[in-house]
């Protein structure tokens, strides 16, 4: 799927900027450079390194009530200042070229000021500007950060399933005990047809390990980018079921909130004399396989391919939910074709089916010839029973009632805009 | 038979596709006039015997396809083919329709292209032509899931109401353990195509050796007149290695002077051909008519097997309507026997399907009910006391 990229705020421009960079690197085409990202303070926009300057948009910034420091997490404020700046906003959605996506995508932090805020009237600014689906990816907060933003997050999450098509959220709460989970070896090379390590990963490993932050954005940026980049890689191998634009959009055109999972499995290779050898695609398979030696145990038994499944929606949802809940749900087999055992494929799809309870299932396979690995991606659309968020509203619903007896005390006007200033979240 | 043949969506072009291969090899000159309907540019991209201007793109200009599939819609996929029907008929046009006896059109129904779009295009040919219209229906299996089951139920409806009659294959009685996603559906394409080919294109024949018990395509009209579902069955016998030399020519024609084991070796071809896998497994007693054809050398088809082969149908099928014959050709290494069951009315496989559509389609609904509340509950709290941002 062809998707128009915007970021707001620093989680959502941060996520951005992971999955322009994850795109270069692993060929699989996402937005195609069709990227931008917003924000209401230059220094959130200076760290980012892979979004070009030119689409990188401050708005805001005049406004009497925004500071050094932008918004301080005020969301109404966010709101009011991206309404203000609207027309800030629309020029920089000139730079982006609507008419070759499939689908705008917006990624946010739902517990920011600017991407909860802003954030809910960029996606009402793309649903009445385009006829296209409007889908965003809302970042949940963690249990450490305050009561504020965890109360913002429950506020924009409310607009932002109201205006979006669909809201995939990730929960970084979830993932923060991940993080050190290394994975990602696994699925760079799932993605990366010649093995090559990305430009990420190493990134990563040189970078200050400070910010925790740095890997749950490249979760956060792997599982989007896999579900929505679904063959889109230049392949000459043609998918026997191919999963394409139309289905992914299907998939989502329940609204709600989804959730994606991810599992990756290693294919046992035998070790050829030259397994580092790069594969020029002159290079004849059998020839290669000589020489870098091959996938062993040629398939993968059916039920390998149902615990894959299984495991990508048992424990690597990036938000966790009743799988039961589901309405819909898509589910894309990435690897070499000739490992992937169809029985297993298709028990994979039904035990799905039996899992979440719904028979609108679209099952896929991207060939991915020279892998040596298989991965399964699924998409959990419209979960409705979802623990993560009743726990998130009940701490939202008390900062709230804390508020409102503060503001009873201090015999100020009603909860709004203008009161927030007064309370230290 | 001289058939137009017309592939709709990502199944029915792939075994129109294995159709033209098979006649290919086997140097038979059935499909005149060769057309794929699809609406995934990418799939379009799949055959390799359809020339790259009998390829249709539809949908490419709607908001839900946009050259990208219909997401295995079938409303989607019915909404593309009435939209692009222009271009449809256009392509239509190029079929010289005085140069063939019918129009076959393949889809498989349990997706969205197919299931949707199939009907719509056997409508406008049955609008614009007086040739039969036959139909090739690929039947999803248990494990392709309810949603599948549900779009094949009810395009099932639609192909076999506005076809003149309906081939089924089963997907399910064909599927074996070891296949890969790379194999895929190849083998099972190749299985159908070799019977639709063997069946359809007998009388076929470009250096005419004058069969004494030939048939030819108003026979099988004839059988296929009856409307309905039919079932196709097949079994063959290698007759002779490549290259034999004297000594095989010379057995051969031995045993060609033994007519009590040629017939008998007919007859039992023709019952595996029923006996085995059928396309769609049936009761074959529930057949309302039936035809034989024994395709390959001549002087080792027996009239007399055919015959007795003939009686033994006759019983096992519990129809007096049956019609036998052969298709000679003279250096084909095979000798295949393929019979066609028409409009079979026992078939659990179809029973099967259906009570899974209804099944899917009430939890559909039942989903469907309940969202806009499910969402709402989910992203508001109990009391209600968090406001939106906007």
């Amino acid at each position: 799927m062809k998707l128009a990229l915007i970021g707001v705020g620093r989680g959502g421009s941060r996520v951005v900027d992971r999955l322009v960079d994850r795109e270069s690197a692993t060929g699989r085409t996402l937005c195609d450079g069709n990227a931008l990202v917003f924000d209401t303070t230059e220094t959130t926009l200076e760290a980012l390194e892979f979004v070009p300057e030119e689409r990188r948009s401050v708005f805001g910034d005049i406004h009497p009530n925004v500071g050094d420091d932008g918004l301080e997490g005020d969301p109404d404020l966010g709101a009011e200042v991206a309404r203000e700046d609207v027309e800030e906003i629309r020029r920089a959605f000139d730079d982006l070229a609507f008419t070759d996506v499939d689908a705008a995508l917006v990624v946010a932090g739902l517990g920011g000021g600017t991407g909860g805020g802003a954030g809910a009237i960029v996606l009402e600014e793309l649903q009445t500007m385009l006829e296209k689906p409007v889908y965003a990816v809302g970042l949940l907060p963690t249990d450490d950060e305050s009561d504020r933003r965890i109360h913002t997050a429950m506020r924009s999450l409310q607009s932002f399933v109201t205006i979006a098509d669909n809201v995939v959220c990730f929960d970084n709460e979830s993932w923060r005990s991940t993080v050190t989970y290394d994975e990602h070896a696994a699925t760079e090379s799932a993605d990366d047809q010649d093995g090559d390590d990305t430009a990420v990963d190493d990134d990563r490993d040189e970078d200050d390990t400070s910010d925790p932050y740095d890997e749950i954005d490249d979760a956060a940026a792997r599982h989007v980018h896999s579900l929505f980049g679904a063959n889109e890689l230049e392949s000459t191998t043609l998918a026997e079921n191919r999963i394409d634009a139309s289905d992914i959009a299907r998939t989502l055109e329940t609204g709600g909130v989804s959730t994606i999972g991810q599992a990756t499995l290693e294919l046992e290779r035998t070790d050829g004399p030259l397994p580092w050898l790069p594969r020029p695609s002159w290079l004849p398979d059998a020839l290669a396989r000589r020489l870098q030696g091959e996938i062993e145990n040629n398939q993968t038994d059916a039920a390998a391919i149902k615990r894959l499944v299984r495991s990508a929606v048992e424990s690597r949802l990036t938000l966790p939910c009743d799988v039961a809940s589901t309405h819909r749900a898509l589910v894309v087999l990435s690897g070499p074709p000739a490992a992937v055992s169809r029985k297993g494929f298709e028990s994979a799809r039904y035990w799905l089916e039996q899992e979440t309870d719904t028979v609108e299932i679209l099952a896929g396979d991207e060939p991915l010839t020279r892998s040596s690995t298989i991965t399964a991606t699924v998409l959990l659309s419209n979960v409705t029973t979802v623990p993560r968020i009743d726990d998130l509203q009940a701490r939202a619903v008390a900062a709230e009632r804390e508020r409102e007896g503060d503001d009873a005390g201090t015999a100020a006007t009603p909860a709004d805009a203008g009161t927030n200033e007064e309370f230290i979240w | 038979m001289k058939l137009a043949t017309i592939g709709v969506g990502n199944a029915g072009s792939k075994i129109i596709d294995r159709m033209l291969e098979f006649e290919q090899e086997t140097g038979r000159n059935l499909c005149r006039h060769v057309l794929v309907i699809n609406s995934a540019r990418t799939d379009l991209a799949k055959p390799d015997y359809v020339p790259e201007d009998r390829r249709v793109l539809i949908g490419d200009t709607h908001q839900k396809a946009k050259g990208h599939g219909v997401g295995g819609d079938v409303e989607v996929g019915a909404e593309v083919a009435k939209h692009d029907i222009d271009e449809i008929r256009r392509a239509f046009d190029d079929i010289d329709i005085h140069e063939v006896d019918a129009i076959l059109v393949g889809a498989g129904l349990g997706g969205g292209t197919g299931s949707g779009a199939g009907p719509v295009v056997i409508d406008e040919l049955q609008k614009m032509y007086d040739e039969p219209v036959y139909g090739l229906g690929i039947l999803p299996g248990e494990y392709e899931g309810g949603r599948p089951a549900l779009n094949a139920a009810r395009s099932l409806q639609s192909f076999v109401q506005k076809v003149d009659n309906f081939v089924a294959f089963d997907n399910d009685a064909w599927r074996s353990r070891g296949q890969t996603i790379e194999e895929g559906y190849e083998q099972m394409n190749r299985e159908l195509a070799i019977r639709l080919v063997t069946l359809l294109a007998a009388g076929e024949i470009d250096e005419t050796e004058v069969a004494e018990n030939a048939m030819d395509s108003s026979d099988i009209m004839r059988t296929l007149d009856t409307g309905g579902v039919s079932s196709i069955g097949y079994a063959s016998t290698t007759v002779r290695t490549e290259g034999g030399g004297l000594l095989d020519r010379f057995r051969d024609e031995g045993e060609a002077l033994d007519e009590s084991t040629d017939a008998a070796k007919i007859k039992g071809l023709v019952r595996r051909a029923v006996n085995s896998r059928l396309t769609i497994p049936c009761t074959v007693s529930s057949a309302d008519r039936a035809l034989i054809i024994l395709s390959g050398p001549s002087e080792l088809i027996s009239r007399k097997g055919i015959e007795s082969a003939r009686q033994w149908l006759e019983t096992e099928a519990d129809t007096v309507d049956i019609l036998a014959g052969d298709d000679p050709r003279p250096n084909s290494p095979e000798l295949a026997a393929v019979v066609l069951l028409s409009n079979v009315t026992e078939t659990p496989r179809v029973d099967e399907i259906q009570n899974q559509a209804v099944d899917a389609q009430d939890k559909i609904a039942e989903l469907e009910a309940v969202r806009e509340e499910e969402i709402n509950d989910l992203i508001t709290d109990d009391d209600d006391e968090l406001d939106p941002v906007v």
